[in-house]
Parts: C-alpha cells; sequence; structure tokens
C-alpha cells in the first residue's frame, strides 16, 4: 500500500512523480468515485469466487447430465428441478431428493427430508438450550469468565475435530455408548441406538444433531446474551416496584426485548444447518445421512454435473424460502 | 413464587422463633427454600453450571482418555495413571506428516485473514462512512452471498481450478484453491463488524489528518485503522478461526496429500481411513486434541473479542 509519508516537498525523481501523480489523481476523485475505487478489490474477488460461479452454477443447471466424454449433455432448461422435484430422477441419484415411502426408512434416506429433520430439531433444541446457557452466563459470579470459555470452546473447534469426537464415541468397540448384541450399552437397551449406529440412517443423523447442538448453541447463547445485556436495568426495577414476580418479569420484559434477537440467531443457524455437510461426512459418511450438500458432492462424484448443480441451486432457494419465512416473522413481530 | 418474596422478610424473622425440630438437611433445606425462592434460583443455577460444564468439556475429556488409553486396555471413565501411554501424541507426528497439515492450516488460515482483513478494511471504510449512491444495494449483494451453501459455488470453482475453464490456470492442490474461495466467503462477515467500527470513528479526527496533509487513503491506514484496533482484531480472529475449521472447500480443492496444502481436515479422515484397516483410535483421538490446541489458545486469550465480534457482526443485518 502505498501510504507512505509525503512531507509536502514538490516530487524530484520520476518514481515519486508516479506516486504524486497517483496520489493527486485520488485526491481529486469525487466521493462516489473514490467510494467506488475502494470497493474495486473486494468485488473483483467476490466477482470472480463468489458471483461467476453462483451463475455459472445456474446455467449448469439447465443442461442434461452427460455419462460421456463431454462435461454436460444438451440444454434441457429447467428439466432437472422438473425431474428433481417430482422425484423422477431419483433413481438416477446416489440417494433419491424426496422420500420414496412414506416410512420413517424412507424419510432418512432422502436429501430433503434428512435435511429438514436435522435443520429443525437441531435448531429447536439449540435455541432451548442457548436460552438457558445465556441466563447462566447473564448472572454475576466468581469463575464466570472460566464457564464462558468452556461453552464458547466446542464452538471454536473445526468441524473435522467434531465430526471424529461423535465418530469415536459412537464406534462400537470404543466407546462406553454402544454395546455389543451380548452385552448392550444403557441407550441399546433402551432401545435408542442400533449397536452400529454410525451405519444406520436415522441413528447417523441424531447423533449428528447432538454434536450440532454441542457445537453451535455456544453461539445462539451468546447472541441472546448480547440481546439479554441491552436490556435497560431499570425496566425490571419498574416491573419489581409493580409487584411482577421473577417469572412475570422474565415473561413480560426479558422475553419480548430479546424476541427479535432470538429470531436473528434462530435464522443464521437455520441457514447454516441446512448446508450441513462435513460434520456428516467426518461422522457416517454422507452415503448413510444424504444431506442436501452431502448430495451436490455425491452427484458430483458421479459426474452428473448437471444434477448437481440443480440440487445446489435447489439448495439455496430451500434457504431463500427459510430466511424470508424468518424475515416475515421478524417484520410482523416488529409491528 | 411472587407472594413468598414479599414476606421473605417476615420469614426470616419467624424461623428464628421457631423451635428446631429434627429434620433432614435437605428438609431443612426446603424449609428456607419455600420462605426464601432466591435460594431455590441459586441452586438452579448452579446446577445448570455444572450440567453445561460437563456436557462441552465431556467430549474432550473423552478424547483425552481415548487417546491416553493403550490399544489393549479398555477404556474407563477414570483409568489409572500407570497403565497409560502419552507416547501417542508422538505417534501422530510418525504415522503421518501431521506437522504439515497443521502448518498447512495455519498458513491458510493466516494468509486468508490478510486478505480479507485488507480488502474488508477498504470496503468497510467506504460503507461506514462515505454516502454515496449505491451504497444499500450493494451492501444487501455482498450479504446476499452469505445465505449461499458452499455446494452452489462448489462445481464452476473445482472446473476452474482444475484448468477447465481457463487454460493452463490450474490452483487445484494448491493453497490458491483454498484461500479464494476462503477470502470470499468469509469477507462478508468482516465487512460488517468493521463497517460498524469504523463508522463510530468521529469525523473530526479524520478532518483533523486530512487537514495536516495525510492523503485519502493514509487517513484510512494510520487513524482510523489504529483507532479501531479491537474492530480489526475482531474481525482477524472471526476469520482465522472460520477458516481453520472449514471443511468443504478444505476437502474438496486438493488430494487430501500434506505436500498439496491438505490442512488438518485431510490429516484426520487420512487417520481415519487407515483406521479401517488397522484400529488406530488413540491416534485419531490424539490427533484430534492436537489440532484443537491453536484454537482454544486463541478462545482463552481473545474470548472478549470472539463474543463481541459475533454479536455485532450477526445483529448487524
Amino acid at each position: 500500500m502505498s501510504t507512505e509519508h509525503r512531507t509536502g516537498d514538490a516530487p524530484e525523481s520520476g518514481d515519486r512523480g508516479l506516486y504524486a501523480s497517483v496520489v493527486s489523481w485520488m485526491e481529486n476523485l469525487s466521493e462516489t468515485q473514490y467510494a467506488y475505487l475502494l470497493l474495486t478489490p473486494a468485488f473483483l474477488l467476490l466477482g470472480a469466487i463468489a458471483f461467476w460461479p453462483l451463475l455459472s452454477t445456474f446455467r449448469l443447471s439447465m443442461f442434461a447430465d452427460s455419462f460421456g466424454q463431454a462435461s454436460v449433455g444438451n440444454f434441457i432448461g429447467l428439466g432437472n428441478y422438473v425431474a428433481i422435484i417430482t422425484g423422477e430422477r431419483s433413481a438416477l441419484l446416489p440417494s433419491p431428493f424426496l422420500p420414496e415411502a412414506l416410512t420413517t426408512r424412507a424419510f432418512f434416506n432422502s436429501a430433503l427430508a434428512v435435511t429438514v429433520i436435522f435443520t429443525v430439531i437441531s435448531v429447536f433444541f439449540e435455541t432451548i438450550i442457548g436460552f438457558v446457557q445465556a441466563l447462566v452466563l447473564d448472572q454475576e459470579f466468581r469463575g464466570r469468565r472460566w464457564v464462558r470459555v468452556a461453552i464458547i470452546l466446542p464452538w471454536a473447534i473445526p468441524i473435522v475435530v467434531q465430526g471424529m469426537i461423535f465418530y469415536l464415541m459412537f464406534q462400537p468397540n470404543i466407546g462406553f455408548l454402544v454395546g455389543t448384541s451380548d452385552n448392550p450399552a444403557f441407550l441399546n437397551q433402551l432401545g435408542l441406538l442400533s449397536t452400529t449406529p454410525l451405519a444406520n440412517a436415522q441413528d447417523a443423523t441424531m447423533i449428528a444433531i447432538v454434536a450440532d447442538v454441542w457445537k453451535t448453541t455456544a453461539f445462539m447463547a451468546l447472541l441472546i446474551l448480547a440481546g439479554m445485556q441491552s436490556i435497560d436495568r431499570g425496566l425490571y426495577d419498574v416491573a419489581k416496584v409493580a409487584g411482577a414476580s421473577a417469572w412475570q418479569r422474565f415473561k413480560y420484559v426479558t422475553f419480548p426485548i430479546i424476541l427479535p434477537t432470538v429470531m436473528v440467531a434462530m435464522l443464521f443457524r437455520t441457514i447454516q444447518a441446512m448446508r450441513v455437510y462435513g460434520l456428516i461426512e467426518t461422522v457416517s459418511g454422507c452415503t448413510t445421512v444424504p444431506s442436501l450438500s452431502c448430495l451436490v458432492v455425491t452427484t458430483f462424484n458421479n459426474r452428473m454435473l448437471g444434477s448437481s448443480a440443480t440440487i445446489a441451486f435447489i439448495t439455496a432457494a430451500i434457504i431463500a424460502v427459510a430466511v424470508s419465512v424468518y424475515i416475515v416473522g421478524y417484520v410482523r413481530g416488529g409491528q | 413464587m411472587s407472594d413468598g418474596s414479599t414476606r421473605s422478610d417476615g420469614g426470616v424473622q419467624s424461623d428464628r422463633h421457631e423451635p428446631e425440630l429434627t429434620r433432614g438437611p435437605f428438609q431443612r433445606w426446603v424449609q428456607k427454600s419455600i420462605k426464601d425462592p432466591k435460594r431455590v434460583y441459586r441452586a438452579m443455577f448452579y446446577v445448570a453450571t455444572l450440567f453445561f460444564l460437563v456436557t462441552t468439556l465431556f467430549p474432550f475429556y473423552f478424547l483425552l482418555v481415548l487417546a491416553v488409553t493403550p490399544d489393549t486396555g479398555s477404556l474407563a471413565v477414570l483409568p489409572q495413571l500407570s497403565t497409560l501411554e502419552f507416547g501417542v501424541f508422538l505417534d501422530v507426528f510418525d504415522r503421518i506428516n501431521f506437522l504439515r497439515y497443521m502448518l498447512n492450516s495455519v498458513v491458510l488460515a493466516l494468509s486468508t485473514t490478510a486478505i480479507v482483513l485488507f480488502l474488508a478494511s477498504l470496503a468497510g471504510y467506504v460503507f461506514g462512512r462515505l454516502e454515496f449512491p449505491g451504497r444499500q444495494p450493494l451492501m444487501l449483494l455482498i450479504l446476499a452471498i452469505s445465505y449461499f451453501p458452499p455446494a452452489a459455488f462448489f462445481v464452476p470453482l473445482y472446473q476452474l481450478f482444475t484448468g477447465n475453464v481457463v487454460n493452463g490456470l490450474s490452483l487445484y492442490n494448491t493453497p490458491g484453491a483454498m484461500i479464494l474461495p476462503f477470502s470470499s466467503l468469509f469477507m462478508p462477515l468482516s465487512i460488517f463488524i468493521l463497517t460498524t467500527f469504523y463508522g463510530q470513528i468521529p469525523d473530526g479526527l479524520e478532518d483533523a489528518a486530512r487537514v495536516e496533509g495525510t492523503t485519502r487513503l493514509g487517513a484510512l491506514f494510520r487513524v482510523i485503522v489504529p483507532l479501531s484496533a479491537p474492530g480489526v482484531a475482531t474481525a482477524g480472529v472471526l476469520t482465522f478461526i472460520a477458516v481453520y475449521n472449514e471443511f468443504f472447500f478444505s476437502q474438496l480443492m486438493n488430494n487430501g496429500q500434506p505436500e498439496n496444502w491438505a490442512p488438518i481436515v485431510g490429516g484426520l479422515l487420512s487417520l481415519q481411513r487407515a483406521g479401517q484397516f488397522e484400529v488406530t483410535y488413540g491416534v485419531m483421538a490424539a490427533g484430534s486434541i492436537i489440532a484443537v490446541i491453536p484454537v482454544a489458545i486463541l478462545v482463552v486469550v481473545a474470548q472478549e473479542k470472539i463474543v463481541s465480534g459475533l454479536t455485532s457482526g450477526a445483529l448487524k443485518e
């Protein structure tokens, strides 16, 4: 960056002349021109690595899969979308997009259903537990700093380590959570877990949900905590004087004020949960639990580029639907 | 509960007059709690805190126990110290080039952080301090990127980096194939954090520097950025953690070999796959613990920055 001192003396060498002319050119730009100049590097990067791939993926999704030499087949417009959404393509995909029957097993084998199950259950528990964690962190007590470190720590670890922890914990011969059929562990006896949970779609999804709740509840808790700490403490004094009990203070003061924050936090978590890939890939592999992002990668590995791009865009569209549901709720709640 | 709190003063007094009956400690506690509900909240608070400490830390403890328990021994919740083997932490480095994987992760994270901080500083300055037509739409455009799943960028980027779009441009198996996607996908958060921080610096400070003859860019990098050091540190810490923890492009943009810049994702997955032929769960656990150490240190040192960055960045919208 050319931010060296310019002490006011006239430019002497040609090098300095160039620098000075660049500086004076910059000084004479209008505010709008200057703004766009500074945004250029960021938008060049975003253009090449974000906007171009998005448009290109969209274009790719209009072409048929090719099983020959060429990377893609003929232009078929929205044909891929129709084939995937109606389930017509399911037989060719590594895992079906929609459930093929109305059984639990079929639901956990379908990319769309398993992603929705994963998202709804994990965001639900993260919100509840995150709320309680925020209430704990909102208190003044000795050692609060270290409790906060402990709560944030799972959030900060690599996804591959998170996956590894739960892969190892539910590995049949090592963890104490999974027994054998002769010597069933506690969870097996309750009937909650089979003896090979990581190879069973339903069990593996539940394990991934537990892993996700363990790691990302902290994010929820921190956002909710920020909302709680922004509440004017005077409101509580007023409520106390008016004779409100602790529960009533929570219900009529804390809750309505932090509700928008909770919604924003849920929105962020929903967006992230819908993209789940690495956790599943490490815990059980994408063939056992085919989330939408998993399906993008597995179809790509089967050289079905058109289908892969289409599923990626359908995923983005589903996320957009979820986002707009939250925004509508947010606007309604704000009135 | 409500009438309990209103007559709490009276409750304490009557307690003194009451003759001590023979009660168990629990009954006594219940008796006192009925008179003073605050004790119940206090107890609930301690139980909840303990519960969260155990649930968040137990998986790490499990990893540690698994790592130091020899392959022949069985896993115990409280293992006997004499039977433990700590050599497994060295094994990780013998089995695979784990040091190189770690180094790759750190280099990728640091270079992405540098690029993001520089570009996001320029953009954050523009959005935070300048008025110009198109400001709102451009910010929305940047926000929109963070709604797309990484999978939506993947196929074209893979083709680009394997040299199928521009001939001769092959970044697959090089740091560029990861740094470029990381930079563009994690930049929006930093832009929003820095927009907030840069926007808070009073105009007078910048004007004063300009009057003294500082160039426009000089004012940004010698006045605004240093004054917003906490914000820059926050954005940097969050970007570093995000890149270090990333999975999608880290796995898919290289062939998993350490000499091809595969980060720890590649290292741990190669240990996991090797485990199918030879049981090495202890080594996997040890590798996971080593991989967590850099971010664990960062969390302890920079927890305030993480908290403020997450909340300001996410709640900005």
